[in-house]
């Protein structure tokens, strides 16, 4: 393996890897703007210009590669490659470099989204010159919309052209491209195909500064009053990695979190900004039972215990229903609750889509659908037409607060019950009929474990606080089983749930939240 | 054992303590001519020297948009985290596209600082000469975007107390 010397610092390397990416693993910064790790090297905005030794000029880090040289031609008799990052050239090459990128850069940090979080600020303020020598006026061009969702800034542009590599690599769909030379040159998007594809929304999000810009959160906050927490995407049960954005209980966008073993760095539009539906939801804050057609308020204690009655009184012949967009540990409790857990609710399907890169959208737009199907045993498909056959007079539905359609099979059943209990959060169709709702979680309220439909289970972690009086959903679900069976266990938190789950079931054993972690485990 | 250490052993001349009282009484007698400083507040007012730091304003453009582009640096350096900004995009044609919908400070929070007017880019915020402002219940002291701007029309021509023209004054 080759000897690598970079500034101080030795390290031995894998051939063919290049100077930028040792640096980076390695922790020395060399600055960049068009090199992303999942996009095809070009090397064209010159920032991460290194000195290598031997080399008369400088040469572009992301693309200089590193290989064992002949024993008799190492510098120093022992190192194949020396690089200098911090020198006097390379210092003063920044300064130039970062004063032509900013030529025709408006001075609008106030007003620019990126603000903040942008590669261009902070290597301005770390590298470059405080002033600018340049007096003549600066090139003005008028926003332009690439997108339904998307729009760009041309004054802000700095060609690093990686949302063109993204269009051409990843989604494979080549709307956008570099149009014009030199000076006039611009990203532009092709005139009978605007960048309208399920992943144009990572533009925004690869973009070094702030050119490109995403609709959903232009001028809508600055970035250092949000709050980041690690979350996984539920709108599809390929379970993208995700960091969630939020003020003050408000979710104000979704980013993609690098999982090479999920979704790589990338993220669909339906899950970025599948979040605005949670906004327009009518929350259930306490619990509630039934009065005629309307509901009274009731406190914990009371409703935990009306409902322990009820289940008691039907004599086993109450049947929970679980979901699949809530997390394992609910579904399981709800199982471990009933001793019949009937079915699920009606999953929500879309299009299976697949991009060039692996990259896919799941036909099944339920985050867990695998995890109920492992945790909760012979579940029927074909609910309605099976409770038909048995004698269920009571039904516990773990609602998950998606707006469904009721068929008329559905309303007849529950028509039919003595009574129905609903544990959800959001007021639906299924909560309006219920006899006592309880309030759970709203779905980035949740803790918990979801297996997505490739088997890699993850760690649901909350970004939200919790509102009103609503507890989390296995609690809940544990509360009424320790009223109905005296003798059943008190769970202290989520990991005894998760620990006695792997009891049950094997490919479950042995899982932890801190095993898990921010990447996931694939089951065995 | 304690020490007693005296610093002032009062003389005959101290002992009568004429001459000190005489010596006083001057002092009342010399200011009794003099010109007077005791303002007859409320009837007549106090006027601050310039760049005393009271009530906040909005600036505007001569052609009435809102200099602010909600860029949130002053709530950002604002210690006593007194500003509230809820950005969105502009509703007039050309000039900066962004602009505060809310804008409200907490005028019981803020300390007067001026870290804000000091942070604004667009020098839209600015604290003016006032400093008789009060109320009677704490939302009353919540200023919002409304209530700064009518802050600067009351005092973007004239000193708020002393009613001289501001534009004559040498800039500060």
């Amino acid at each position: 393996m080759p000897l690598l010397k970079i500034d101080d610092k030795e390290i031995q390397v894998e051939s063919g890897t290049t100077i930028l990416e040792t640096a980076i693993a390695s922790g020395i910064e060399i600055p960049y703007y068009c090199y992303h790790p999942a996009l095809e090297v070009v090397g064209s905005c010159r920032m991460c210009l290194v000195q290598v030794e031997g080399m008369s000029k400088l040469q572009v880090s992301c693309n200089t590669f590193i290989g064992e040289v002949h024993p008799d031609r190492k510098v120093n008799g022992k190192y194949d490659m020396v690089v200098y990052t911090q020198n006097e050239l390379v210092v003063k090459e920044r300064k130039n470099i970062l004063e032509f990128l900013l030529l025709n850069h408006p001075l609008d940090c106030p007003v620019c989204d990126q603000a903040g979080e942008c590669y261009l600020q902070d290597y301005s303020f770390k590298f470059g010159n405080a002033h600018s020598r340049f007096e003549e006026e600066k090139r003005v061009r008028p926003n332009e919309y690439l997108g339904s969702q998307i729009v760009i800034n041309h004054n802000r542009c700095i060609l690093c052209s990686r949302c063109v590599r993204f269009t051409q690599e990843i989604s494979g769909t080549s709307e956008l491209f570099v149009e014009a030379r030199g000076y006039n040159s611009k990203i532009a998007a092709l005139e009978d195909k605007p960048l309208d594809n399920l992943l144009a929304g990572n533009v925004a999000d690869i973009c070094p500064v702030g050119a490109l810009l995403s609709t959903d959160y232009i001028h809508k906050n600055r970035i250092w009053n949000l709050e980041q927490k690690p979350s996984i995407c539920q709108d599809c049960s390929v379970g993208c990695n995700v960091d969630v954005f939020s003020q003050q209980d408000q979710i104000f966008r979704l980013t993609a979190r690098e999982n090479q073993d999920v979704n790589g760095y990338f993220m669909c539009d339906i899950g970025r900004y599948g979040f605005h539906r949670f906004e327009k939801i009518e929350r259930i804050s306490h619990p509630m039972v039934r009065n005629g057609k309307s509901f009274n308020v009731l406190d914990w204690d009371e409703a935990i215990k009306k409902t322990a009655d009820l289940i008691e009184k039907s004599k086993e012949k109450t049947a929970g229903i679980v979901s699949p967009f809530h997390t394992n540990e609910s579904n399981y409790l709800l199982g471990l609750l009933m001793k019949e857990t009937l079915g699920y609710l009606p999953p929500i399907t879309g299009e299976e889509i697949t991009f060039p890169t692996k990259f896919r959208i799941s036909a099944d737009r339920s985050p867990n659908l695998r995890g109920v199907n492992d945790i909760c045993g012979d579940l029927v498909k074909d609910f309605t037409s099976i409770i038909k056959t048995r004698d269920i007079r009571g039904l516990y539905i773990l609602d998950d607060g998606v707006d469904r359609k009721l068929d008329d099979s559905w309303k007849d059943i529950l028509a039919k019950m003595d009574f129905v209990i609903v544990q959800s959060y959001a007021m639906t169709e299924l909560a309006k009929s219920a006899h006592i709702v309880l309030p759970g979680l709203a779905p980035f309220e949740r803790e918990g474990t979801i297996t997505n439909d490739k088997g890699r289970i993850q760690w649901l972690r909350p970004s939200l606080a919790t509102k009103g009086d609503s507890k989390p959903d296995w609690e809940i679900l544990m509360l009424v089983r320790n009223a109905l069976h005296k003798e059943s266990e008190y769970f202290a938190d989520l990991g005894e749930v998760i620990k006695k789950m792997g009891d049950q079931f094997p490919n479950y054993s042995g899982i932890s939240l801190f095993k898990i972690g921010t990447q996931g485990m694939a089951l065995t | 054992m304690a020490i007693i250490t005296k610093s002032y052993e009062p003389t005959f001349w101290d002992r009568l303590y004429f001459p000190a009282l005489i010596k006083g009484l001057m002092v009342t007698l010399r200011y009794f001519f003099k010109r007077k400083v005791t303002i007859q507040y409320p009837d007549e007012k106090y006027v601050p020297p310039d760049g005393y730091r009271g009530l906040h304003r909005l600036n505007k453009y001569p052609d009435g948009r809102i200099r602010c582009v909600a860029c949130e640096m002053c709530s950002a350096a604002c210690p006593a985290d007194c500003i509230y900004i809820v950005p969105g995009p502009a509703p007039w044609e050309g000039g900066k596209e962004r602009y505060p919908v809310k804008f409200d400070i907490d005028l019981l929070k803020c300390i007067f600082c001026g870290f804000c007017e000091m942070a604004c880019p667009e020098e839209a915020i600015e604290l003016t000469e006032i400093y008789d402002f009060s109320a009677y219940s704490r939302e009353d002291l919540l200023i919002d975007r409304e209530g700064l701007l009518e802050v600067y029309e009351l005092t973007k021509n004239q000193n708020y107390y002393s009613r001289t023209d501001k534009s004559k004054k040498p800039a500060t």
